[in-house]
C-alpha cells in the first residue's frame, strides 16, 4: 500500500502544469465557496439580529386582527389594557423586557419637503431593555419620557437635511383612507444610525405619551414588544405567554420575529436555494478538473498500465493508484481552499464591507435589506465541510478514470504507442 | 522438469469480421534452465506465443501447462497471480515506471508479490542491480539512464523475485548491436548462474546465435526446432 501511495504521490507531480491547473481550480473554487458560505451565514445572522434589535424584538403581542393588516400599520386594532398584560407577565422569568409601542403612518415636513415615514412611539425608559435604538444614537441624545422631542433615522435626516436641534413637523395619520391627520411641531433631539438601513431610512421615534395624545389613543397601544432572555427558547416562551394571555377576556395574538419578518424569511429562503447552487457549481468544476486530469493520465500511461498488469498487479491495486492520485490533488486543493476560505472569511468577519461603496443611489435601492455592513461568519464547520467536500468529490471523480484504467486489456495496452 | 508445455495451441484473433489465425497448432515443451529463442518474421506468431506462456492471453484451442499445471482455463485473476509469482517480463521498450528510481522499479515486483520487509526488498534490489552492472545507477530515474541501462534495470526487475521463467519480447530491438550483445550476455550469464529459464522472441540473427535452442515460426506454425551448444 505504501508503495502504491508513493507511486501515486510521484505521479501527481509528473505532469506539473496539468496538476497545477486542476489544483488551482479546486483551491479557488472551494475557497470562494467557503467565503460565500461565511458571508451568507454572517449576513443572515446579522439581518435577523438587526430585525430583532431595531424592528420586531423577539415577540410581539398584537390585538386580534392586527397581524393580518400589519403592512398598513393600522390603528384600529389596539391593545386597550397594556398595563394589565404587563403585570400579568411580570413574573415570567423568561422575559427580559416588555415595551408598549404604537406604530403609525407619518410624514416629516420641513419647509417645502415632505417625506413619508414610519412613526414609532416608544417608552424611553423601557425601550433599551427590548431594543438597541438608544445605543445607536449617533448625534444628540435618546428620548426622555413625556418630552415633545423626536429622534430621526439617519437616512431620513440626511435626505431632509436635518440635524439635531432643528425643528420639524411630524404629520401623524389617524386614517390614511379618510386622510385624517394631526401634526406636531417637534425638536430633533437625536439621530439614530442603526445597523439596519431600513430603520435609518424610514423611521422616527417619539415618546409614547405624546403619540397617544396626538393619535387620540389614551392608554392604548398597537403592540407590546418583548425581548426574551434566551432566543433558543422562543417557541416555548411564545407558548407560555399565549397560555397566560388566554386568561384574559380579550383575544390577543403572540407573533414571533420570524413570523413578523416573513417577507425577509422568504427572501432568505430564496437565497438559500441560490446558495445550494454555489457548492454544486464548485463540485462540477472540481469533478470536471479531476476527471479530465485523470483521464489524460490514463491515456498517457496506457503502456505503463499494461506493464503493471503484466507484472501481476491486481485490478484493485491499479485502481487505487489512480484514486490516490485524484485524492491527493483533492487533499492539496481542499487544504489550500481552506486557507483561502479561512483568510477570506476572517477578513469578512473582522472588516466586512459596506454597501455604501456602491454609491448612495445603489445603496438606497438595496436598503430593503436590513444589513448595512456585510460581515461574514466563519465557522470551523464551514472549513471542515470545504475540506471533506473537496476530498470526497476528488475521490468520486477519480473512480471513472480508474475504472477505465483497469478495463484496459494488458496486451493491447502494452502495444499502445503513446 | 518441464517449465512450460504447449499442446496443439491455436490462437485466432477476430479483427472486425475477419478471423486472423495467429497460431495454427503449435506444440513444444521448455525444460528448466533453457535459454530459448523464438524467432521468425513479423506476424509469424512470436509475441502471441510469449503472451500465452506469460498468461497474458488464453489460447483459442489447445492446452498450456506451467510446471505441469494446466493454466489454459484459469480465470483472469488467477492468471495475474501466476504472473505475479512465477514469471518475469522484459519488454522491447523497457517499460520502467518513470517516476520511480532504478532501485524502486526493481523493488516493485517484490511489493506486488508481498515481500513486506522493505529493508529486505531494498537489499535484494540493490544486489541484483549490482549483478547487472548498475551499482552507480541505483538512485537514478529511467530518464537519467541510457537505453541499455534501462533494459538492465528491466532485467533486474524481471529477476528480482527469482521467477522460474523470464519472458523477453524482442529485448534488444531498441538497442544498438553492441548494447544488445551486452544485454544478451547478462541474460545468458544469469541463466547459467541461477538456472532461470529464459524465453525470448527475436528476428535478429545475432540474438538467434546466442540462443541454446532456437524455435523458428512461420505463419503460425513451427518451422524448425534446433538445439545448439
Amino acid at each position: 500500500m505504501k508503495m502504491l501511495f508513493k507511486l501515486a504521490f510521484r505521479n501527481v507531480f509528473r505532469y506539473k502544469r496539468r496538476t497545477i491547473i486542476t489544483f488551482s481550480a479546486i483551491s479557488y473554487g472551494l475557497g470562494l465557496m467557503a467565503v460565500g458560505i461565511s458571508l451568507y451565514n454572517g449576513v443572515n445572522a446579522r439581518a435577523m439580529d438587526n430585525i430583532i434589535n431595531y424592528q420586531t424584538a423577539h415577540l410581539k403581542i398584537l390585538a386580534s386582527g392586527y397581524f393580518e393588516k400589519k403592512d398598513e400599520v393600522p390603528l384600529e386594532f389596539t391593545i386597550d389594557e397594556p398595563q394589565k398584560i404587563k403585570s400579568l407577565l411580570k413574573d415570567n422569568q423568561d422575559i427580559q423586557g416588555i415595551e408598549s409601542r404604537i406604530l403609525f403612518q407619518a410624514s416629516i415636513i420641513t419647509g417645502m419637503d415632505e417625506l413619508p415615514c414610519l412613526g414609532v412611539a416608544i417608552e424611553p425608559e423601557v425601550d433599551p431593555l427590548v431594543f438597541k435604538i438608544k445605543e445607536s444614537i449617533k448625534d444628540g441624545r435618546f428620548l426622555e419620557p413625556s418630552e415633545s422631542k423626536i429622534i430621526l433615522g439617519s437616512g431620513l435626516a440626511r435626505d431632509l437635511g436635518l440635524e439635531v436641534g432643528d425643528d420639524c413637523v411630524l404629520r401623524l395619520f389617524l386614517s390614511t383612507e379618510d386622510f385624517i391627520w394631526n401634526a406636531l411641531d417637534l425638536e430633533i433631539i437625536g439621530i439614530a444610525k442603526t445597523e439596519n438601513p431600513m430603520v435609518n431610512r424610514q423611521t422616527v421615534f417619539i415618546p409614547l405619551s405624546l403619540a397617544q395624545e396626538a393619535l387620540s389613543l389614551e392608554n392604548k397601544v398597537t403592540e407590546l414588544a418583548i425581548r426574551i432572555k434566551d432566543r433558543n427558547q422562543l417557541l416555548e416562551v411564545k407558548d407560555s405567554i399565549q397560555s397566560q394571555l388566554a386568561t384574559l377576556d380579550k383575544n390577543y395574538e403572540v407573533v414571533s420575529f420570524e413570523e413578523y419578518a416573513s417577507d425577509f424569511k422568504e427572501l432568505m429562503r430564496l437565497r438559500s436555494r441560490i446558495q445550494v447552487l454555489i457548492p454544486l457549481m464548485m463540485i462540477l468544476i472540481a469533478t470536471l478538473g479531476i476527471v479530465n486530469t485523470m483521464l489524460m493520465a490514463v491515456m498517457e500511461r496506457t503502456r505503463e498500465i499494461g506493464m503493471l498488469a503484466a507484472m501481476g498487479m491486481r485490478k484493485m491495486e491499479v485502481m487505487l493508484v489512480f484514486i490516490f492520485e485524484g485524492a491527493l490533488i483533492g487533499i492539496f486543493g481542499s487544504l489550500t481552499a481552506c486557507v483561502i476560505g479561512g483568510l477570506g472569511g476572517w477578513w469578512l468577519e473582522t472588516k466586512g464591507f459596506s454597501m455604501s461603496f456602491l454609491g448612495k443611489e445603489m445603496s438606497d435601492m438595496l436598503s430593503f435589506f436590513p444589513v448595512e455592513v456585510f460581515k461574514g461568519d466563519l465557522t470551523v464547520g464551514t472549513l471542515i465541510f470545504t475540506l471533506v467536500l473537496g476530498i470526497v468529490v476528488s475521490i468520486l471523480a477519480s473512480l471513472y478514470p480508474a475504472y477505465k484504467a483497469v478495463k484496459l486489456d494488458p496486451i493491447q495496452a502494452l502495444r499502445h504507442v503513446g | 522438469m518441464s517449465i512450460a508445455k504447449l499442446e496443439n495451441i491455436h490462437k485466432t484473433y477476430h479483427i472486425g469480421k475477419i478471423d486472423f489465425p495467429a497460431l495454427r497448432g503449435i506444440s513444444f515443451s521448455v525444460e528448466e534452465g533453457e535459454f530459448l529463442s523464438i524467432a521468425g518474421p513479423s506476424g509469424s506468431g512470436k509475441t502471441t506465443v510469449l503472451n500465452l506462456i506469460g498468461c497474458l492471453d488464453k489460447p483459442s484451442q489447445g492446452k498450456i501447462f506451467l510446471e505441469n499445471k494446466d493454466v489454459s482455463d484459469y480465470p483472469t485473476s488467477k492468471l495475474a497471480d501466476v504472473r505475479r509469482h512465477k514469471i518475469g517480463f522484459v519488454f522491447q521498450t523497457f517499460n520502467l515506471i518513470p517516476v520511480l528510481t532504478a532501485e524502486e522499479n526493481v523493488e516493485f515486483p517484490l511489493v506486488l508479490e508481498g515481500t513486506k520487509d522493505s529493508k529486505e526488498r531494498k537489499h535484494l534490489a540493490e544486489q541484483i542491480l549490482i549483478e547487472v552492472g548498475l551499482k552507480d545507477f541505483i538512485r537514478r530515474k529511467p530518464n537519467e539512464m541510457s537505453g541499455g541501462q534501462q533494459q538492465r534495470v528491466a532485467i533486474a526487475r524481471a529477476l528480482v523475485k527469482k521467477p522460474k521463467l523470464v519472458l523477453a519480447d524482442e529485448p534488444t530491438a531498441n538497442l544498438d548491436s553492441k548494447t544488445g550483445e551486452e544485454i544478451l550476455n547478462i541474460m545468458l550469464e544469469l541463466n547459467q548462474k541461477t538456472s532461470t529459464t529464459f524465453i525470448f522472441s527475436t528476428h535478429d540473427k545475432m540474438v538467434m546465435d546466442f540462443a541454446r535452442r532456437l524455435i523458428k515460426l512461420r505463419d503460425g506454425k513451427i518451422e524448425s526446432d534446433q538445439r545448439g551448444s
